[in-house]
């Protein structure tokens, strides 16, 4: 194994974390199934075929390996990031509101079937295109458009009726 | 055409659709106002969707992940992950953290600082709990994560500007002292709050034009182990120069040759005292 395939893992690290807690929605248990991906990278490099982007194989094993634990066993939807460590009672009050609404659009994802998901964590939060998130997901790109449209107009539902658009996203992003 | 589906709508709001059909959604959104209400909660659904996760992308990536990344053993990746879950409890947000850190001064940094916080050793600030690492990692092991931690943010690269908890220019507490390597050609561009060997470091980072030295990382944290003189390592093609002195434990990371990170070690080690 090339020492470029463990800089190239490094360095994908914290879009894989990404991935992984928008998919698990638990910030211990996304970086148990990164370091999953991790190891099953690492015992399978000599699969990885260079000229191919290697971001898009790491995303597809980790979501190879959460769908394989999704069938396993019932995800527990316990959140370690719920425990309220992100908002501390001394926050000005403006940053905590924004946080409330951040937090709300993780709920909403939460309630976002499966697949679904997936899709549009790879395309709307890591910007691949549909293509590039068909290839992850192994299916045709005609499948990424529905699944990510379902997503995308579910969310909108949920967001709405949580009134979880109250505060305009300037201000989430001044956090 | 018939008034555009929201799929449709969507895969426009994506820039995944062609020429024609992008013409025909456009002149759909100029007539229609309803549509066009629904494509901004559309974007803004998606905007506050990538900011809902964003923050993960800036958050110090745990020793286990680097590790695991690196192919190290199960028996190292699981006593860095209770090592950082339990630091995560103790410390829980890192913004919490830096404001610590602003209150409590910068390890190695402290013009006259009294207060030490890497290494617990003021059970307040570290909710009671002890120092984990009484022994020092294996050499490997700490210059494969110092490297690890210079590369993630050297690949950031330069659009990344949430990469920093504290960019160059931004105030930073009243007793950080930045070493001025300036004369060696390197700019001071911020500095980031880490986690090495389960206790928080300082790492501060510093670009130049010339390539074929920099960047430069440099790492601070406490310890208890006794002071050691400048040690050479390597992880892949980083080269990693660590020293100890009077508590507190330096590491110098890039891909410039060690005798140039020779040469920067005395300097830092100069103006902080720390030799």
């Amino acid at each position: 194994m090339s020492v470029g395939f463990n800089d190239q893992l490094i360095a994908v690290l914290p879009r894989l974390r990404r991935f992984a807690r928008g998919l698990t929605g638990s910030a211990v248990e996304a970086d148990d199934l990164v370091q999953a991906a991790c190891e099953r990278a690492l015992s399978r490099a000599h699969q990885f075929q260079e000229g191919t982007r290697f971001d898009s194989w790491m995303f597809r094993i980790v979501q190879t390996i959460w769908i394989d634990q999704l069938r396993a066993r019932d995800v527990r939807r316990e959140d370690a990031e719920d425990q309220g460590a992100h908002i501390g009672t001394d926050e000005p009050k403006r940053r905590a509101e924004a946080r409330l609404a951040l937090e709300e659009v993780r709920n909403a994802l939460r309630e976002i079937p499966a697949e679904q998901r997936a899709a549009l964590l790879l395309v709307t939060v890591d910007g691949l295109s549909y293509k590039e998130a068909a290839e992850v997901a192994d299916v045709p790109v005609g499948t990424i458009m529905s699944r990510l449209a379902r997503a995308r107009i579910a969310l909108q539902a949920k967001l709405d009726a949580g009134a979880g658009l109250r505060r305009s996203t300037s201000d989430v992003k001044a956090e | 055409m018939s008034r555009p589906s929201d799929e449709r709508l969507i895969a426009y709001l994506d820039g995944e659709l062609g020429e024609d059909e992008r013409a025909e959604i456009a002149r759909w959104l100029e007539q229609d106002a309803e549509l066009r209400d629904r494509a901004a909660q559309l974007s803004e659904s998606a905007a506050l969707l990538r900011a809902a996760f964003d923050e993960t992308l800036h958050e110090p990536v745990p020793e286990r992940l680097l590790a695991a990344a690196r192919g190290e053993p199960a028996a190292v990746v699981d006593l860095a992950a209770a090592r950082q879950q339990r630091w995560r409890r103790v410390v829980g947000d890192r913004r919490w953290w830096a404001g610590m850190a602003a209150a409590a001064s910068l390890g190695g940094l402290l013009i006259g600082g009294g207060l030490g916080y890497f290494a617990g050793s003021d059970p307040q600030l570290h909710g009671g709990v002890q120092p984990v690492a009484s022994t020092e990692p294996p050499p490997g092991t700490f210059d494969a994560t110092i490297a690890g931690y210079h590369k993630l943010y050297v690949n950031a690269g330069p659009e990344d500007t949430a990469r920093f908890d504290v960019p160059a220019g931004q105030k930073l507490p009243q007793d950080f002292r930045v070493p001025n390597l300036k004369p060696w050609g390197l700019t001071f561009q911020g500095v980031r709050f880490l986690v090495v060997g389960g206790q928080p470091a300082t790492q501060l980072f510093y670009t130049t034009d010339n390539k074929a030295l920099g960047p430069i990382t440099l790492v601070i944290g406490k310890t208890t182990e006794p002071d050691l003189a400048g040690k050479p390592g390597q992880s892949g093609d980083i080269h990693v120069l660590r020293w100890r002195h009077n508590g507190h434990a330096y590491a110098l990371a890039g891909s410039a040759d060690l005798g140039y990170l020779w040469n920067l070690h005395n300097d830092i080690a100069y103006q902080l005292d720390a030799i």
